[in-house]
Parts: structure tokens; C-alpha cells; sequence
């Protein structure tokens, strides 16, 4: 999807505004906190609903304001039947939020999700290496809501069942219909954990390449670590003999994850809370040679991890693009100002590639300008108001 | 508190009335002629004071047992489990279900402390246990909810060991509905649950 028009209103900092957009993008120029991570953050609200720097939508309204509103127009890169436009708004006063996919508001807003078909690279996204499983899973559950049909429906399902079955172990002895719940835990937890399984076996050999590319020639790779059940292992083997590993079929998995619900049982009861399960697993980095298990998480040096997390991010567009066929929209949000001269150069050469659309990409200077450097518009943003 | 406030707040109190609707219905009520107000609260007094919850199922009726289980002709084999006599309401609509219910009064949710002693569990296992083999099939019609799903499986562990068969209501497409607009997990559900023609 291109985005050809974007209105604002009383987004953060960002006032009323009607911009047209051009096919391939824009660069947005200007000074710190003048408003240009907050038009992307505007932006890409319109693909999950939520903020990916993870503020509270309260946070998102302007100052002394109550509501705010994004609305996207779009066009077609081909194909019949798709979207034209999306918009949201939040009013703060009543808490309330109203999604517009085509000028009608969707009943629930799972169903305006990933309309825009779009990947945010952010410097805060080496967070998603450096800190707790908590992100990864985050960063997982997104992407899967986002390209798995059915696979939010069985998140949601495997959360509610988890509270309920928690608050049975609060309640101590005598919640002796815990088995109930386990049922409903391990059959959308299977869900869960199988296409999370899929997705990383599928993925990992990108991972692996994209990491390689920019990194120019280290070794790091990605696999899916279970708390509850098997724990495939990533392919490592440089000659591509190796059997390619499978995720276990979902049957497989309920059972297991029943036995680690039965054998950690004592320990839930004790702890009153559930303690195994895809609630609890990590999507785990580590590098150097096959066979060597080096985290990235507590030894990747910061350039390093900012390396894992561009290469997820290019993994998250890849999937994007087969899910959709289409290509993704690119929000990159001064990206190049972290990385060494030589990273800088071959990212721009992977990005620099047919497979993706339209860019929008902010910088301080014009000189830091370095994707489609030749082609992109350069607008301005100085306190809250483009100048396009 | 004025006689129009205490009908818009008592009216509000009920579910999908908030206080504008209330206040709508409150003004009709007034500008219609007396004797149709006089009318609802003659009809609401007596279902206050005649209807209570039928000593074998838990259903509505107006006597110590309800309408169904006095009619000698219901299906004793056969015993559909419902969340709450509304759902006796909507099958009883069908004109198609030959059997009897049970009223659980609502389902499993430890979040709201509502475990199986909260629900009409123990009466429907005396139930079963106690007609001597005369219930054959358990119907289970809880809601398809994370806590209608977490009903059912429990007292399908309760049940089988008495003697019925278990069985829960299908899922998959509505009727009159286009596949196209299906959703995937919809779909899916019929997918798994698809028979033979």
C-alpha cells in the first residue's frame, strides 16, 4: 500500500494538517523534538491501533486537547479490493476509540489491523535485542496478529484462560477445576506456540542472512525457546545438509504443554501464578559460530544488537511482503545516525532493493539523507507543522 | 427524587438502557394514556410476584415446576445444559429441540469468583444420577466464550463417568451467510467440524 494522503489532528505535537503524500515517500527534515518521530508514530498507529513506542493512547492527544485523529488515504499498488482508507481516533474524556476502515467503523478492532502493510525501524528497537523475553514475545504476537489469520483470536482465547486458571491458583487449595482451564490453556496455548514455532523455523535462515549482510560476515541467529515442550533446534549447519527442522504438529505440542502444566503444577500452586508456557518463552538471539551459544541480549555489543534488531525488522518486512504480496511501507526513523560507516552501507544496500515501497524517513540533516537520496521529496518539520 | 427520576433510574439499571433511553422511554410512557402505564406496572408486579425458578431445572415458571419439565410429551433422554433460562427462550423459539434443559445460571469465571458450587451443577448431577439411565444425551449449549468452552469441558469431566453421552452444539457458519464473508477462525471451527453428506 502507498499512503497518498495523511490528515492529522491533535496528535502529540502534530496540530491540524491535510498532506499529500507522493508515490515513493518523503524525508522529513528536521531539528530534535520537533515532531518527526511523532508523524511516523501517527503513522504506523494506523496499522496496530496502539503506539509503537509503546505510550498509552491518553498520551498520544495534544496538549489541553481531548481527541486526536489519523486518517490515510490510499492507493492501490494493484490488486482489487483493497482499502482505501483508514483512520483513527481517540477521545481521551470518554476513553474511547473509533477505527474507520473504508468510512465505516469496524466492530472490533482486531479487524482494522495491518491495513497499511507497513515495518517501523526506530533506534528504540534495540531494545527489542538488549532487554527481557517480555519484547520479543511483543514483537512476535504483533506480527502473527498481523500476518497469521486466526492467530490473535487464539492469543486472546490463551490469555483469558491464563487469567482465569491464575486466579484459581490464588485462591489456593480446592480449585479442583483447574482441569477445565487446562484444556482451554493448552489448546489455544498450542496454537500459539505452534505458529510462533512455524514462524521462526521459517524465518531464521533470513535472520541469519540479513544479520550476515549488514553486519558484514558475523554469524547470529534466532530460535524459538519453549518453556513448555520441545525446543526445535535453529539451523546451524553451514553445508544445508542438515534436516531441515519442523515445528511439532499442534496435537504434539497440547500434549506436551499439558506435562509441563502437570509437572510445574506444585510449584504453580506454591507461586500462584502459571508458571510455564508461551507466556513465558523468549524468541532467543545469541551469535558467533553454529554450535557456540552466545547471547546477544548480555554480550552483543550495542552496534551488534542494533544489527539484530534492523535484521528483525527487515525479517518482519520480508514476511510482510509474502503475507501480503505486496510490498511493504517503510518507516525508518533515523536509523543511520547509530549505526558504523560500513553497517550504514550495506543496509542501504539491502533497503536499496526492489522489494520495498513507498519510504518515509526522518533525519536532523539533509546530509543524513541516505536512502533513495536522489529520489525522495525532502519536507520540513519545525514545531509540529510540515512543510511539505 | 421525583417520580420520573425514579422510573429513568430504575429504567437505566437494565441492560442496554443507559440513562438517555431511559429517559425516552420514561417521556413515552407519560405522553401515552394513563391506562397503558397502569398496564406495565400491573404486568411487571405479577412478574415479580408469581414467576420463580423451576425446582428441577431452574427455569422460569409460575409453578414449582416449569412448564417443560410438567409436559409428559418433553424427551426425557434427552437434557440440554443452557448459561440461563434466556437460552431456554431462544431453543424453545426453534420448535425443534424435543428434550429438557438445565439452567446452570451462569458459567465458570474465577475472576468473578463464580466456581462450579455457584452454579447449578449439583442439581444437574443428581438429575442424571437420579433418573436411572433415563437421560441418555447431555447437550451442552454454553456460549462459545473462553468461560462457555471452560463450562463445558468441566462438566463433560463430571458427566461422561455417570453414564450419558456428551455432546456440545456446533460451530462454524451462520445461516444465509456467504463463505466470502467468513472469518478464518469461523471457518476453520467448520472446517474441523464438517460431516458426511
Amino acid at each position: 500500500m502507498a499512503l497518498t494522503r495523511l490528515r492529522l489532528q491533535d496528535f502529540r505535537n502534530l496540530d491540524r494538517q491535510d498532506l499529500q503524500v507522493p508515490p515513493e515517500g518523503f524525508a522529513l527534515i528536521g531539528d530534535n523534538a520537533q515532531g518527526k518521530s511523532n508523524l511516523l508514530e501517527a503513522v504506523y498507529y494506523l496499522e496496530t491501533f496502539r503506539s509503537f513506542r509503546g505510550a498509552a493512547d491518553r498520551e498520544l492527544v495534544a496538549f489541553g486537547e481531548t481527541v486526536f485523529r489519523v486518517q490515510a488515504d490510499l492507493g492501490r499498488e494493484g490488486g482489487e479490493g483493497e482499502v482505501r482508507s483508514v483512520s483513527a481516533a481517540y477521545d481521551r474524556s470518554s476513553r474511547r476509540k473509533k477505527v474507520m476502515v473504508d468510512s465505516r467503523e469496524v466492530s472490533r478492532i482486531g479487524d482494522g489491523l495491518g491495513r497499511l502493510g507497513a515495518v517501523i525501524f526506530s533506534p528504540e528497537d534495540v531494545a527489542l535485542i538488549s532487554e527481557g523475553p517480555g519484547g520479543r514475545r511483543r514483537f512476535l504476537d504483533i506480527l502473527l496478529s498481523l500476518n497469521d489469520p486466526g492467530y490473535l483470536e487464539h492469543l486472546q482465547r490463551f490469555r483469558h484462560a491464563l487469567q482465569a486458571r491464575n486466579a484459581l491458583l490464588k485462591q489456593g487449595p480446592g480449585g479442583g477445576d483447574l482441569v477445565a482451564w487446562d484444556e482451554l490453556l493448552t489448546r489455544h496455548g498450542a496454537e500459539v506456540l505452534s505458529r510462533r514455532m512455524r514462524w521462526a523455523i521459517q524465518y531464521a535462515p533470513l535472520f541469519r542472512g540479513h544479520y550476515g549482510a549488514v553486519s558484514g560476515g558475523e554469524e547470529a541467529w534466532m530460535e524459538y525457546r519453549c518453556t513448555a515442550g520441545p525446543n526445535p533446534s535453529a539451523p546451524r549447519a553451514e553445508d544445508g545438509n542438515a534436516p531441515s527442522p519442523s515445528a511439532p504438529p499442534v496435537q504434539e505440542l497440547t500434549r506436551r504443554f499439558r506435562e509441563a502444566l502437570d509437572a510445574a503444577w506444585e510449584r504453580d500452586r506454591q507461586r500462584g501464578w502459571t508458571t510455564v508456557g508461551p507466556h513465558r518463552d523468549d524468541l532467543y538471539m545469541g551469535m558467533g559460530e553454529p554450535g557456540e551459544t552466545t547471547s546477544l541480549r548480555s554480550f552483543g555489543s550495542g552496534g551488534q544488537r542494533r544489527t539484530a534488531a534492523l535484521a528483525l525488522r527487515l525479517v518482519e518486512g520480508e514476511c510482510l511482503r509474502r503475507s501480503r504480496d505486496r510490498r511493504p511501507m517503510i518507516l525508518m526513523d533515523d536509523v543511520f545516525a547509530e549505526l558504523d560507516e560500513g553497517r550504514s552501507q550495506r543496509l542501504l544496500e539491502l533497503l536499496e532493493g526492489p522489494g520495498l515501497g513507498q519510504a518515509l524517513i526522518t533525519a536532523p540533516k539533509d546530509s543524513e539523507i541516505r536512502l533513495r537520496r536522489d529520489t525522495l521529496p525532502r519536507w520540513r518539520i519545525r514545531y509540529g507543522r510540515v512543510e511539505s | 427524587m421525583s417520580a420520573i427520576e425514579d422510573v429513568v433510574r430504575e429504567l437505566s439499571r437494565l441492560p442496554g438502557i443507559g440513562p438517555k433511553t431511559a429517559t425516552r422511554l420514561t417521556h413515552s410512557l407519560m405522553r401515552g394514556p394513563k391506562e397503558e402505564c397502569l398496564r406495565l406496572a400491573r404486568a411487571l408486579t405479577s412478574l415479580a410476584e408469581r414467576i420463580r425458578p423451576c425446582a428441577q431445572c431452574g427455569n422460569f415458571g409460575e409453578e414449582e415446576l416449569c412448564s417443560i419439565c410438567r409436559d409428559p410429551d418433553r424427551d426425557a433422554a434427552l437434557l440440554c445444559v443452557v448459561e440461563g433460562a434466556f437460552e431456554v427462550a431462544s431453543i424453545e423459539g426453534t420448535g425443534q429441540f424435543p428434550g429438557r434443559f438445565h439452567v446452570l445460571g451462569g458459567r465458570l469465571s474465577p475472576l468473578d469468583g463464580v466456581g462450579p458450587d455457584e452454579l447449578n451443577v449439583a442439581s444437574l448431577l443428581a438429575r442424571i444420577r437420579d433418573s436411572n439411565d433415563a437421560v441418555r444425551e447431555v447437550i451442552l449449549a454454553t456460549s462459545p466464550s473462553v468461560e462457555g468452552e471452560a463450562t463445558a469441558v468441566y462438566l463433560e469431566g463430571v458427566i461422561r463417568p455417570l453414564g450419558p453421552k456428551v455432546t456440545r452444539l456446533a460451530r462454524g457458519i451462520p445461516m444465509g451467510s456467504d463463505l466470502e464473508y467468513v472469518d478464518g477462525s469461523t471457518l476453520v471451527e467448520a472446517l474441523a467440524g464438517r460431516r458426511e453428506m
